[in-house]
C-alpha cells in the first residue's frame, strides 16, 4: 500500500449504497429477467476499474492524460459514422455496446484538470485556446451525434471546473454570455434582463472598451439569430423541449415517459407499494424502466422514504467528493475531484429531475443505477479517482 | 501551488455545496408534491392505470316526411357493454342476473366480447332507466362492464312506415363496438351508409373500479360525425290516413299515389303492418310468432313487393297497344258483348252483358268481351313491349327495399312455360282482362296511371328529397293521340251511369280518372284493384288494392276516391274544381 490516510469510509458507504440500490432496482424493473446479472457482472468489472482507479498514482494519470483525448474523441467520430441502438449512441464492438459519451465525459474531466490549473496562473497562457478547442470538439462531436443533453452536461462540467479552478462567477458569465444570449431568445423581456446583466458584469469588471462592443455585439447578434437556428433543429429536440415546457400536450406521444414516470413516482406515496411490487413497470406503462426511468421503478417501490434516502446518499457521495477535492493539496488532483462531484451533481440532479417532470428528458444516466456498462465502468472509475484523491490529499 | 490559493477555495466549497443543497432541495419539494400531495391520485391512477378507448355512437340520421313530420329519430336509452380484459368471468351469471338474461345469452355475448378483449362489446342494449338500475347500482362491483348511454332508434309513426323504413338492430359484425345500429331492412338497410354517420372514440382513464377517473385525448377527429337527415317525398299524414282506411276493410291493401308531374311518390301504404319499434333491441319471441301466425301476414309489403293479377286494370294497357298496333279505332265496334265469347273452342267470360260498344264504352263498363274480340288480332309480344315501356315486368325504383319487377309474358316465356306449341292465343285473351300469367304491383299501376295523365311524359320516381331521381325515366311506345282516347274512357267510367267507378266516385266534385279491377283468385274471393289519376286541379295518380275484397268498383272506389281526396287536401289546398 503507498502512503496516505485510510479510505474515506462514508464515501465508500455511499458507493456501495447505491451500487446496491441500483442492482435491486435493475431487478425489480426487469422482473427477475437477466438484465440484473448482467448488471451485476458489469459491477462487477466496475470493482476491478475501481481498485485500479482507487491506487493507481494520480501522477501518473496528470501525466498520461493527454494521451486520454485522442482514443476519445475517435471513438466519438467512430459512433458519428457508426452508431446504432436506439437514437445511434452505440458503439457496437463484437458483444460490447459502448457509449462513446460516457467516456468521453470522464476524458473531459482528467483533460481539464490537467490543463486548468496553467490555464489560471499564466504559465501556459497559450494553449488556452487549445485547451478550449479540445473541450469544444468533445462537445460538438457529443452534440452531433445527436446528444444535446450529454453535450450540454459536458459544458457544465467543464464550467464548473472552471469556477472550482479559479475563474469567478463574472468571467464565466461572460465565457457562456453567447449561449445566455441564445436561451434569452425566448422572449424579449429575458433578452432585456440578459443584457443588463451583461452591461453590469462589464461596468465591474472594468472591460476595456474593445471588450464593450465586441461583447454586445456578438450577443445581440446571436439572440437575434437563434430564432433561426431553432427551426433548422432536429424535430425530435424540438419535440423534446416543448413536450418538457408543456408535457400535456402530447399524453400519448412525446409526453408519455413523463406522464408515465410521474405516475410511477406518485404512486409510490409515502412508504412505497413494496419492493417488486410496483405496478406500473409490470404493466408496461413505464417506458425505458430499466434505463433512463430508473428512479420511478425505485420511487414507486420505496416511495417518499426511500426517495429522500436515495437523494441523502447521493448529497453525501457529492459532498465527500467535494471535500476530498477541496482538501486535496495537488491542483490536478482537486479540479479533478471537484469534477467527479459536479458530474455527479449534474447527472443526479437532471436524471431525477427528468423522472419527478421537472427536466426535459435527456437521456443522462441515474449515476451507479442507471443499467448499462459503459456509465458504471466510468463513474466507478471517477469515483476511484476522488477516493484516491481524498486518501492521498496531502501529496502534490 | 501556484494560481490557486488555499485560502480562495473556501468559497468555491461552499457555493458547489449551497448548489447541490438547492437542487436538492428543488427535487425534494417536487417529490413532496408528487408522492404525499399528490400521492393518492396518482396511485389511483396506477392501480388500474387503464386507458381504454369506448365508441361514442354516432346519433342514426333522421328520416321526415315532406313536410318535416318526423318518421323515424333518436331517443337516449341505455346500454351495458363489457370490456373481457377487465371483466371477472365469475360475475357473469351475477350480470346476466341482473340484466334478465339466460346464462346461454350471456355467455354467448361475452364470447364475443372475448374476440376483441380491450374494447366495450354490448351485451345488452336498448334498455330503459328501470331495467338498468340494478346494473347500474351494483357497477362498483363490477369492474369491466360499462354502462352507457346510446342513441336508440324510434319509429314515431308506427306501423305506417314499417315497411317503407324497415328497422335497424345493433351491427353484428365483429368489428361492432358499443351501440352501433345497423339497418336490418327497408331504407335503414339500403340507405345504412348514409343514415348511420361516424362514431367517435374518447379515451378514458379508469380506475379499478372501473370508475372512469379521466378522459384523454379528446380530438376533433374523434368527436361523433351524426348521419344524414333524410326527407322522403312521402307525405306522412296522407299515408297514416290510406292505412286507417284500407285498415278500415278488415282485409289486407295497399295504396300508392304519387305527383305525376314531379315523379314523386306521395304514398306508400300497406296494411296491415306491424310495429317496427317491437324489432329494436330483439324482438320477443312473443311478439315475433304473433306477426308470423296472423293470416294477413304484416311483414309482406303489398304496395310494391307483391305482384298481383292486374285483372282489368290492365285494360289500360290492352286498350293502348290496340290503338296503337292499329287493331282498333276510338269508334270501331266490333261483335256485341253477348256474356262470353268462344275462341279456339273455348269460352271466354265476360262479366256481364253489355252490347255493341267502342273502346271508351269498353273501357266504361270494362267489357270483357270487346278486349276478347280485339285481342285476338293482335301479337302477345308487341303487348308486351308497351306494357314494358310503361313501367310494367321490372323494377321501377333503385331505392324501395325489396321491389318486384311483377311479370310481363311474351311468347319467349310462354315457350318456356308451356313449350312452343303447348300455349295459344287464347293465353292473350286472358291477358288482355289482366289474367293468366301477367302480374303487376300496386305502385306499378300507379305509375301506368301517371304515364297516361302526364301524356307519356312523366318524370322518374323519387323517393329521397334533394336526390337524384330514383327509377328511370319511362317512355311508354304510346301516342298522344292513343293518351286522349284513354282519357275519355276512364273519365265515362267514373261520370256514365253505367260506368264501373260511377256508384263510388261520380258524385265527387273532383274530375278523378279511374279503371277498376276485379282479379279473380284462387284461394277465395276477388282482389279489388283500382287505380287511376287526377289532371286538374292536382296532378295525382293513384293505385289502391284491397286483397280478397270483391268487386273492385264497389271495395276500392270509395277507398280511392277517399285517398285522393285526402291528397289534393293535403298537398294541394289551392287547388280549385
Amino acid at each position: 500500500m503507498r502512503s496516505g490516510d485510510r479510505i474515506d469510509l462514508l464515501l465508500a458507504l455511499a458507493l456501495g449504497v447505491l451500487l446496491c440500490i441500483g442492482l435491486l432496482s435493475v431487478y425489480s424493473a426487469d422482473s427477475g429477467g437477466d438484465l440484473f446479472y448482467r448488471q451485476l457482472a458489469v459491477v462487477a468489472v466496475g470493482l476491478v476499474v475501481f481498485t485500479v482507479a482507487y491506487n493507481i498514482p494520480l501522477r501518473m494519470i496528470e501525466e498520461l492524460s493527454p494521451f486520454v483525448y485522442p482514443p476519445v474523441a475517435a471513438l466519438l467520430v467512430l459512433t458519428m459514422f457508426f452508431g446504432q441502438g436506439p437514437a445511434g449512441r452505440w458503439l457496437v464492438i463484437g458483444p460490447v455496446n459502448l457509449q462513446a459519451s460516457e467516456f468521453a465525459k470522464t476524458a473531459l474531466i482528467i483533460v481539464s484538470a490537467r490543463w486548468l490549473p496553467g490555464l489560471k496562473s499564466g504559465a501556459v497562457r497559450r494553449s488556452g485556446p487549445i485547451f478550449l478547442g479540445g473541450v469544444a470538439i468533445l462537445v460538438g462531436l457529443t452534440v452531433l451525434q445527436p446528444d444535446l443533453g450529454t453535450g450540454v452536461a459536458m459544458g457544465l462540467i467543464v464550467l464548473g471546473m472552471l469556477y472550482w479552478g479559479g475563474f469567478g462567477f463574472r468571467w464565466i458569465f461572460l465565457f457562456v454570455s453567447p449561449i445566455l444570449a441564445a436561451v434569452s431568445s425566448i422572449g424579449f423581456g429575458w433578452w432585456l434582463l440578459f443584457t443588463l446583466l451583461l452591461c453590469a458584469v462589464l461596468y465591474r469588471d472594468r472591460a476595456p472598451a474593445w471588450k464593450w462592443v465586441f461583447l454586445t455585439v456578438l450577443n445581440t447578434a446571436v439572440a437575434a439569430l437563434t430564432p433561426v437556428a431553432w427551426n433548422l433543429m432536429m424535430p425530435y429536440q424540438k419535440a423534446r423541449l416543448t413536450t418538457f415546457l408543456d408535457p400535456a400536450q402530447d399524453p400519448q406521444g412525446a409526453g408519455w415517459n413523463i406522464i408515465q414516470s410521474q405516475v410511477a413516482v406518485g404512486a409510490g406515496r409515502f412508504y412505497g407499494q413494496g419492493f417488486l411490487r410496483g405496478t406500473q413497470k409490470t404493466l408496461a406503462y413505464l417506458p425505458a424502466r430499466h434505463t433512463d426511468f430508473i428512479f420511478s421503478v425505485f420511487a414507486e417501490e420505496f416511495g417518499f422514504v426511500g426517495s429522500v434516502f436515495l437523494l441523502g446518499v447521493y448529497a453525501l457521495l457529492i459532498w465527500r467528493i467535494l471535500l476530498a477535492a477541496r482538501r486535496s493539496m495537488n491542483p490536478f488532483n482537486s479540479i479533478m475531484a471537484a469534477g467527479v462531484g459536479i458530474y455527479f451533481l449534474i447527472h443526479v440532479f437532471v436524471n431525477i429531475g427528468m423522472a419527478v417532470g421537472i427536466m426535459p428528458v435527456t437521456g443522462l444516466p441515474l449515476p451507479l443505477m442507471t443499467y448499462g456498462g459503459s456509465h458504471i465502468f466510468t463513474e466507478m472509475l471517477m469515483v476511484g479517482l476522488a477516493l484516491n484523491a481524498a486518501r492521498n490529499w496531502r501529496s502534490w | 501551488m501556484r494560481g490557486i490559493e488555499r485560502g480562495g477555495r473556501e468559497w468555491p466549497l461552499k457555493s458547489m455545496i449551497l448548489i447541490l443543497l438547492a437542487l436538492f432541495t428543488v427535487l425534494t419539494v417536487r417529490l413532496v408534491y408528487l408522492q404525499l400531495v399528490r400521492g393518492e391520485y396518482y396511485s389511483t391512477l396506477a392501480a388500474r392505470n387503464r386507458i381504454r378507448s369506448v365508441a361514442v355512437p354516432a346519433p342514426r340520421g333522421v328520416v321526415t316526411d315532406r313536410s318535416g313530420e318526423v318518421i323515424a329519430d333518436n331517443e337516449p336509452a341505455f346500454s351495458v357493454a363489457v370490456i373481457h380484459s377487465e371483466f371477472d368471468p365469475a360475475n357473469s351469471w351475477a350480470l346476466a342476473e341482473l340484466l334478465s338474461m339466460s346464462r346461454q345469452d350471456m355467455e354467448e355475448r361475452l364470447d364475443a366480447a372475448m374476440q376483441s378483449p380491450y374494447r366495450a362489446i354490448v351485451v345488452r342494449e336498448d334498455l330503459d332507466l328501470i331495467s338498468v338500475a340494478p346494473v347500474a347500482e351494483n357497477s362498483y362491483r363490477l369492474p369491466g362492464v360499462i354502462v352507457s348511454v346510446t342513441p336508440r332508434r324510434r319509429y314515431r309513426l308506427g306501423s305506417s312506415f314499417c315497411h317503407l323504413m324497415g328497422y335497424v338492430s345493433l351491427a353484428d359484425s365483429a368489428a361492432r363496438y358499443q351501440g352501433e345500429l345497423t339497418g336490418v331492412t327497408g331504407l335503414e338497410r339500403i340507405l345504412n351508409d348514409r343514415l348511420m354517420g361516424t362514431p367517435g372514440f374518447i379515451r378514458e382513464v379508469v380506475d379499478a373500479y372501473g370508475r372512469v377517473v379521466d378522459t384523454f385525448g379528446d380530438s376533433p377527429e374523434s368527436t361523433p360525425v351524426p348521419g344524414e337527415d333524410i326527407s322522403l317525398t312521402i307525405d306522412a299524414g296522407l299515408q297514416v290516413f290510406a292505412d286507417s282506411v284500407l285498415l278500415a276493410t278488415g282485409h289486407p291493401g295497399a295504396a300508392v299515389v304519387l305527383d305525376w308531374s314531379t315523379g314523386e311518390l306521395l304514398c306508400l301504404s300497406s296494411v296491415p303492418g306491424f310495429d317496427p319499434n317491437l324489432f329494436i333491441g330483439g324482438i320477443s319471441s312473443r311478439d315475433w310468432n304473433a306477426i308470423l301466425s296472423n293470416p294477413q301476414k304484416p311483414l309482406l309489403n303489398r304496395a310494391w313487393s307483391t305482384a298481383y293479377p292486374p285483372a282489368s286494370t290492365f285494360k289500360i294497357v290492352t286498350a293502348a297497344w290496340l290503338l296503337e298496333k292499329g287493331i282498333v279505332t276510338a269508334g270501331y265496334m266490333p261483335d256485341p258483348c253477348f256474356g262470353s265469347v268462344s275462341y279456339g273452342g273455348n269460352v271466354f267470360r265476360c262479366w256481364g252483358i253489355h252490347g255493341r260498344l267502342d273502346l271508351e264504352e269498353a273501357l266504361t263498363v270494362s267489357c270483357d268481351s270487346y278486349f276478347y274480340r280485339t285481342s285476338q288480332n293482335g301479337n302477345m309480344d308487341d303487348l308486351a313491349l308497351i306494357a314494358r315501356s310503361m313501367g310494367l315486368g321490372a323494377r321501377l325504383t333503385d331505392v324501395l327495399p325489396g321491389e318486384a319487377a311483377g311479370v310481363v309474358p311474351d311468347r319467349a316465356m310462354m315457350n318456356e312455360l308451356y313449350g312452343a306449341g303447348g300455349w295459344g292465343q287464347g293465353n292473350l285473351l286472358n291477358i288482355s282482362i289482366g289474367q293468366g300469367e301477367l302480374l303487376t304491383t300496386p305502385l306499378q299501376m300507379a305509375v301506368v296511371c301517371g304515364l297516361v295523365a302526364s301524356r307519356g311524359d312523366m318524370p322518374e320516381l323519387s323517393l329521397v328529397i334533394g336526390d337524384e331521381p330514383c327509377g328511370e325515366k319511362l317512355e311508354p311506345l304510346v301516342s298522344t293521340g292513343t293518351f286522349d282516347e284513354l282519357d275519355r274512357g276512364l273519365r265515362s267510367a267514373v261520370t256514365r251511369r253505367n260506368g264501373t267507378l260511377h256508384l263510388s266516385m261520380g258524385a265527387s266534385p273532383i274530375p278523378i280518372r279511374a279503371k277498376s279491377g276485379t282479379a279473380e283468385t284462387h284461394t277465395g274471393e276477388d282482389h279489388a284493384w283500382v287505380c287511376g289519376y287526377v289532371l286538374r286541379p292536382a296532378p295525382v295518380a293513384y293505385a289502391v288494392f284491397v286483397e280478397h275484397a270483391g268487386s273492385g268498383g264497389a271495395v276500392a272506389g270509395p277507398l280511392a276516391l277517399a285517398i285522393v281526396e285526402k291528397t289534393i287536401e293535403r298537398l294541394y289546398p289551392d287547388a280549385q274544381w
